[in-house]
């Protein structure tokens, strides 16, 4: 390949003067390793804390929420045109369960969105073992979709989730409940409805998840003996989770799945929003913190350019005497500054890449957060490298523009 | 057709700073290709000021400049950048070598910009016009690494290797001992006959002035004699 004069130029200047060169780029490469491992640290822990999110909350959840008497059955006995007011109106005292739940399930997993629906029975039980007592809940599930929507799978410590489906009256206690009670897989539990029906369980798992609330109070059983355990019928269903294939759909999903059941759809977003403005705080500050380093990198540039130019101001005076034009100065120095910006954005690249892998075996074991939670997301390191090459690019046109306009006369002329 | 190498009218110069000064007055000068043309005078008469009006790198000047039929007045920067690339050939006081580039890369230069020969010729070329001066065993050395008088002859050979018609020079033989400047004499003297470039030096110099073909003499920014 043929290398223009100007590149010749500009790779001359930077190779004879290696030092500034060298911290040139490192100031680059400063900003660019710092901002891929503070990007993939920052997606690494939000996108861990999304995963927790979701392994109690699904992405959208359907549930009947408690509603106040209204008007409408008496519109519907006078059906005249008078005003009609229904005085202190009350809470109804209507069954918390949703209406035709199983058809419910089946018009939402129709929707092209969905990737999973499963109804769900929730209770207030008190568990009892010997003469201890401990209230909880226990959430009657079709264990499968359950596993596939929540990885309940991941969070056994102990026991088989599939057993819940083969033995009769078994159940899944969290690790809260076990400890306290004493209780190992094989033993019996008493776990008691708010309505005084009494069930012995057998416990077939033991699971852990990083939330010690949870632990101390969830159970899963079969749905159907939930809805034995509260004195319900078959169809009784308090709530359906829905998980769909991109969960940032939720809002817009919930909506819809809202004017087809009737019901509150309450998508995650909302039931998470303290994440999401957690996310959002810290996007803040990561982005000023790398906005501060790569200007700082971007002045170093600027600076060394500025000198390079005082230094080199007769030898880009006799430049011009011989015919090249205020452009190809331009081109020379606005080269050295991309050329700068390149080498110390690939340097920054690996650099990056090595301090986000070596942070990433760094042993956190807290919960189920074993190691520092790190994403290795192929556009950070893309936006990096544009990054740098931008702010170079950005910091070497002032100085570059200032060696166009030297006057060849003035300066050699002395 | 037309012999005149360089043809300016009526020339004149005003220097601003620190007080309004008028540098050059009414100004015609016209010379012939192939001339040898010495410029001489005291300190201040302009002449240097008029030789770089006339290499087109001044442009804050009224009149009119032609060089080889062309008028220069009023083109823009880049045009006459590259008409100094490719008719003007330059020689200065102190050589303005590259330092951090081999004497071969900065003869090289100012063909590589012009780019009308294949890299390979360009270098070939160079190292034929470092020959020329004697100088062609520092080729490969870096410029900051050679002697005055060396670094003189580069510099020479660099404002020859793109063949100008015009070979100017400020005070070319300035910072020689009397042995190079007979060498840079000669240089000159041989590639005005032979090869009918144009030269035009500013010297101080009378020996050197007196054997060039013609003296234009200068005084207050007007010229006092032109002989032939």
């Amino acid at each position: 390949m043929k290398i223009s004069v100007n590149t010749e130029i500009a790779l001359t200047y930077l190779t004879s003067r290696k030092k500034q060169t060298v911290v040139a780029s490192l100031g680059v490469m400063f900003g660019i390793s710092m901002f891929i491992f503070m990007q993939s640290l920052m997606k690494g822990t939000n996108d861990y804390f999304e995963k927790m999110s979701f392994t109690n909350t699904p992405h959208i959840k359907l549930y009947n929420e408690n509603k106040v008497a209204d008007n409408h059955m008496l519109r519907s006995f006078f059906k005249d045109e008078s005003e009609k007011i229904l005085i202190n109106p009350k809470q109804l005292s209507k069954s918390q369960g949703l209406t035709n739940p199983f058809g419910m399930v089946d018009q939402i997993r129709r929707l092209a969105e969905v990737s999973a629906v499963t109804p769900q029975v929730t209770g207030n039980v008190i568990y009892t073992s010997g003469s201890v007592e401990l209230p909880g809940n226990v959430a009657g599930v079709q264990i499968e979709q359950e596993d596939k929507m929540f990885d309940v799978k991941g969070n056994m410590i102990s026991g088989n989730l599939l057993d819940l489906n083969r033995i009769h009256n078994s159940i899944l206690i969290g690790k809260g409940i076990a400890d306290k009670l004493s209780l190992h897989v094989g033993d019996n539990i008493t776990v008691r409805s708010g309505s005084g029906n009494l069930l012995i369980m057998r416990i077939v798992g033991i699971f852990a998840t990083t939330i010690k609330q949870v632990d101390e109070t969830k159970s899963y059983a079969n749905i159907a003996q939930v809805q034995g355990l509260l004195g319900k019928d078959r169809s009784y269903v308090t709530e359906i989770k829905v998980n769909l294939i991109n969960y940032n759909n939720a809002p817009a999903v919930a909506r819809q799945i809202e004017t087809i059941t009737g019901y509150k759809a309450e998508d995650w977003v909302k039931a998470n929003e303290q994440l999401k403005a957690g996310f959002k705080v810290r996007a803040v500050i990561l982005n000023s913190v790398i906005g501060v380093i790569l200007l700082v990198a971007g002045f170093g540039i600027y600076n060394i350019l500025n000198m390079t130019i005082y230094e080199k101001i007769k030898e880009i005076a006799i430049l011009k005497a011989q015919g090249f034009s205020g452009g190809a100065v331009t081109s020379i120095f606005l080269q050295q500054a991309v050329y700068i910006g390149i080498m110390g954005g690939i340097v920054g690249i690996v650099f990056g890449f090595s301090l986000t892998l070596l942070v990433s075996k760094i042993y956190i074991g807290a919960g189920t957060l074993k190691y520092l939670p790190m994403s290795f997301y192929i556009p950070h390191y893309l936006q990096a490298l544009s990054f740098g090459v931008i702010t170079t690019i950005a910091a070497g046109y002032f100085p570059a523009r200032k060696a166009s306009k030297v006057d060849p006369v003035t300066i050699i002329r002395g | 057709m037309n012999n005149l190498a360089l043809k300016a009218n009526s020339i004149t110069k005003y220097f601003h700073d620190p007080v309004t000064m008028q540098v050059l007055k009414n100004i015609d000068v016209s010379i012939d290709k192939g001339e040898f043309v010495s410029i001489v005078g005291k300190s201040g008469c302009g002449k240097s000021t008029l030789l770089y009006v006339l290499s087109t790198m001044d442009t804050d000047y009224e009149g009119t400049l032609e060089i080889n039929g062309i008028t220069t007045t009023g083109k823009s920067l880049n045009d006459l950048a590259r008409i100094r690339n490719e008719s003007i050939g330059f020689v200065f006081q102190f050589h303005y070598l590259l330092p951090d580039f081999s004497c071969l890369k900065n003869v090289m230069i100012p063909a590589l910009r012009l780019g009308k020969l294949s890299h390979k010729e360009i270098e070939e070329k160079a190292y034929e016009k470092l020959k020329m001066f004697g100088v062609e065993e520092q080729a490969l050395k870096k410029a900051g690494k050679l002697s005055g008088g060396q670094q003189q002859r580069v510099a020479i050979a660099r404002a020859l290797v793109n063949d100008p018609a015009i070979i100017m020079g400020d005070e070319p033989t300035g910072n020689l001992d009397s042995k190079n400047t007979n060498i840079v004499f000669d240089m000159f003297r041989q590639l005005s006959k032979e090869f009918g470039q144009t030269i035009i030096a500013v010297t101080h110099d009378e020996d050197f002035a007196k054997r060039s073909d013609r003296i234009i003499e200068m005084a207050d920014g007007e010229i006092i004699s032109a002989k032939k």
